[in-house]
């Protein structure tokens, strides 16, 4: 019993990145229709654009949270920019394109942005200064770090400002309008393209988080790092139904849950099988994934 | 052609193309023709995840080249380095490979990752071009019977009963876990791993693989963790050997962390900082611990502005290697090389003398464990010439 609660601590903090991360997919196919293969690129170079403001304000005199507090600012403002820009220039000239055209796009931007990190950082690993200590308690003999604990409680905050935002706030009903017609949407005098590049801005911004707090956590960050957790977040967003918001959140800690008992009592070789056996059982009792039931309103 | 007419068009215009450069490049009488460089390929990646190995590598061909070069080069030609990256993926090697013989290498001497050296052997082989490996270490290399693979590093399953060993007589484990990534050098070093331990009369508990590329594997450690052994060896590489350490560390896990050659490469103190502390790699030595290679330490340094790698001094043997065969066949055809590199006895090399086996295995492998001390690598101990362990600290 005690493993499986260790097992469980461990399947949450993986599963928080995917969560993170897949809440992007899934508001942008939410809103367009598209699964932006991007978004697990934008998750990396949110963890460069911290790594790159940590080393510089490392040789300054600010004290260190507050180093913390401005690269945790600037990549995530930076990533949010850049999912605009790649809205603008990449995306929103398709949108009214053949939906293969946007979505060979974003393939495209996928291989760009990790190139070009590869380009600017080279090929090798980087690693973040060690600023979160291996400090941690434990309950009844299962290991919880502290750093871990802080992360999930971020990464649940953001996700719950996320929910309020689009439920609560009127650029989140426009998100919502938009996400059930367009066409009516744009009649109603919202703001489209506008509204997209908002919900790119959300979307990145929060892969960024994930990103810069993977790179506290386990400190080494590679161009590369966006391709494997990008697909399995993207996973998490199917699982949960595609477009839904609580639906990502659930699907993100799910996989990542799987993903640990997977690893735990059947064989870690196998993890990637176990996930998608999974993904297939659900998807075939429940084609619109666990909470995509309303296929009119996606949001 | 008939089948595509644009690409026959390119065809004639590369073509023509072709026939103007090589026009103006040596279309001149001169004696540049009497000093052609002999070039000698050099396959290592280049990009992703263990480029900056790779890149340790190149370097080191370059500088014996240079060093060669500045005393007269080999048969009066100067030796030029072709690198190309082969990414650690099967399927580039064999383009990498292919790329190499196209540019006109005579011989091949680098190669990191064996399964990319591996199919980079098989094409090579079709030419009888000869593949001096400096740090694939899978037993398969050698062993599919190619008159032209040699390799200065030693083999997985000669590694695999030295940790044994380590594991048994110096750390007294009675159980052990040990961990693959499922790539073909580190599934052959934990074979041969397990196959010395039970031999040894160990309990092995725990002998499966993780994913590479994952961040968290915490869920594996502990696993393995529950299931009490004294050691765990992890035979894959550095990237995941310092995440698996750092995890282990934070996990607060009891067994001794120990890894394979691969483990040993800066990137995995960076990330694993100080929980790497106590953890021992098994290896070939680096550079900096054979008394040999002080000259070459210092001029890999000064010459690249930071110190060589963990594979670097067996490339720069490796080169040195072919440039004496290639001295000793008067010849730079393939199959000359080969025969030559098969009589090399006792070459002087900054890793030791170097001699090949009827396989192309170096005759005289050696192995050292390292520790990391103060969040540097340092060697702990080696086998003396009558078995016993002895320590090196």
């Amino acid at each position: 019993m005690q493993a499986f609660f260790q097992f469980t601590v461990e399947g949450l903090t993986i599963g928080a990145f995917y969560a993170l991360v897949a809440l992007g997919y899934t508001m942008v196919y939410g809103i367009i229709r598209l699964i932006n293969f991007a978004h697990g690129d934008i998750f990396m170079v949110g963890a460069f654009l911290g790594w790159t403001l940590l080393i510089t304000l490392a040789g300054t005199h600010l004290p260190m949270a507050l180093a913390l507090l401005v690269a945790f600012a600037v990549a995530l403002i930076g990533s949010g920019a850049l999912g605009v820009l790649i809205d603008r220039v990449a995306y929103q000239p398709l949108l009214s394109a053949p939906r293969l055209s946007i979505l060979i796009t974003a393939l495209g931007v996928s291989l760009a942005l990790e190139n070009g990190v590869l380009l600017i950082y080279g090929p090798g690993f980087l690693t973040y200064p060690p600023l979160l200590s291996s400090a941690g308690f434990a309950i009844d003999g299962v290991q919880v770090s502290y750093a871990q604990t802080v992360m999930f409680i971020i990464s649940l905050l953001l996700m719950v400002a996320l929910y309020l935002f689009v439920q609560r706030t009127f650029i989140g009903t426009a998100m919502r309008a938009l996400a059930v017609d367009q066409d009516a949407a744009r009649l109603m005098g919202i703001d489209v393209e506008r509204i997209i590049q908002i919900t790119f801005f959300v979307g990145s911004f929060l892969a960024a988080a994930a990103g810069v707090m993977e790179g506290l956590y386990y400190t080494q960050i590679s161009f590369f790092m966006g391709f494997l957790l990008g697909l399995r977040a993207f996973t998490a967003a199917v699982l949960g139904g595609i477009g839904n918001i609580p639906g990502a959140m659930a699907g993100g800690l799910l996989i990542g849950l799987l993903e640990s008992y997977g690893a735990g009592y059947i064989s870690s070789r196998w993890t990637d099988v176990f996930v998608f056996l999974v993904l297939i059982g659900v998807l075939v009792i429940k084609p619109t994934g666990l909470f995509g039931e309303r296929v009119v309103e996606r949001m | 052609m008939r089948l595509n007419g644009m690409r026959g068009a390119a065809g004639l215009a590369a073509f023509a193309l072709a026939i103007t450069l090589t026009g103006t490049l040596t279309g001149g009488p001169g004696p540049a023709r009497a000093a052609e460089p002999i070039k000698i390929g050099v396959p290592a990646p280049l990009s992703g995840a263990y480029a900056s190995a790779g890149i340790d590598i190149v370097n080191a061909a370059k500088l014996a080249a240079d060093q060669i070069n500045a005393k007269g080069g080999v048969l009066g030609r100067p030796l030029a380095i072709v690198p190309e990256d082969d990414a650690c993926d099967a399927q580039t090697a064999v383009q990498a490979a292919q790329k190499l013989i196209d540019s006109g290498v005579v011989a091949v001497a680098g190669g990191y990752c064996s399964g990319a050296a591996l199919p980079e052997l098989s094409t090579l082989h079709r030419r009888n071009i000869p593949y001096v490996l400096d740090a694939s270490t899978n037993p398969q290399l050698t062993e599919m019977g190619y008159k032209d693979a040699f390799r200065t590093i030693g083999r997985d399953d000669e590694q695999g009963p030295f940790a044994a060993s380590f594991m048994t007589n110096v750390l007294h484990a009675k159980r052990a876990a040990v961990i693959n990534d499922n790539t073909t050098y580190s599934k052959g070093l934990a074979v041969a791993t397990v196959a010395a331990l039970k031999k040894d009369g160990v309990d092995v508990v725990y002998n499966n693989a993780i994913t590479p590329g994952q961040m968290d594997y915490s869920p594996v450690l502990t696993r393995v963790a529950a299931l009490n052994p004294d050691v765990i060896y992890f035979t894959g590489y550095f990237a995941e050997g310092g995440l698996m350490v750092k995890e282990s560390r934070q996990l607060n896990l009891k067994p001794v962390f120990m890894g394979g050659d691969s483990n040993q490469d800066p990137t995995l103190l960076k990330t694993a900082g100080s929980a790497a502390n106590g953890m021992f790699i098994t290896t070939a030595p680096l550079p900096q611990f054979l008394s040999g290679a002080k000259d070459f330490v210092d001029d890999y340094t000064q010459k690249f502005g930071h110190g060589p790698g963990p594979y670097s001094a067996y490339e720069y043997d490796s080169i040195g290697v072919v440039a004496k065969a290639i001295a000793d066949a008067k010849s730079t055809a393939p199959q000359a090389i080969n025969a030559a590199l098969a009589q090399i006895r006792d070459y002087p090399g900054i890793t030791g003398n170097i001699s090949f086996n009827e396989k192309g295995d170096r005759s005289v492998a050696v192995y050292i464990v390292i520790t990391v001390k103060n969040d540097q690598f340092a060697p702990y101990m080696r086998l003396d010439a009558q078995g016993q362990w002895v320590s090196m600290q």
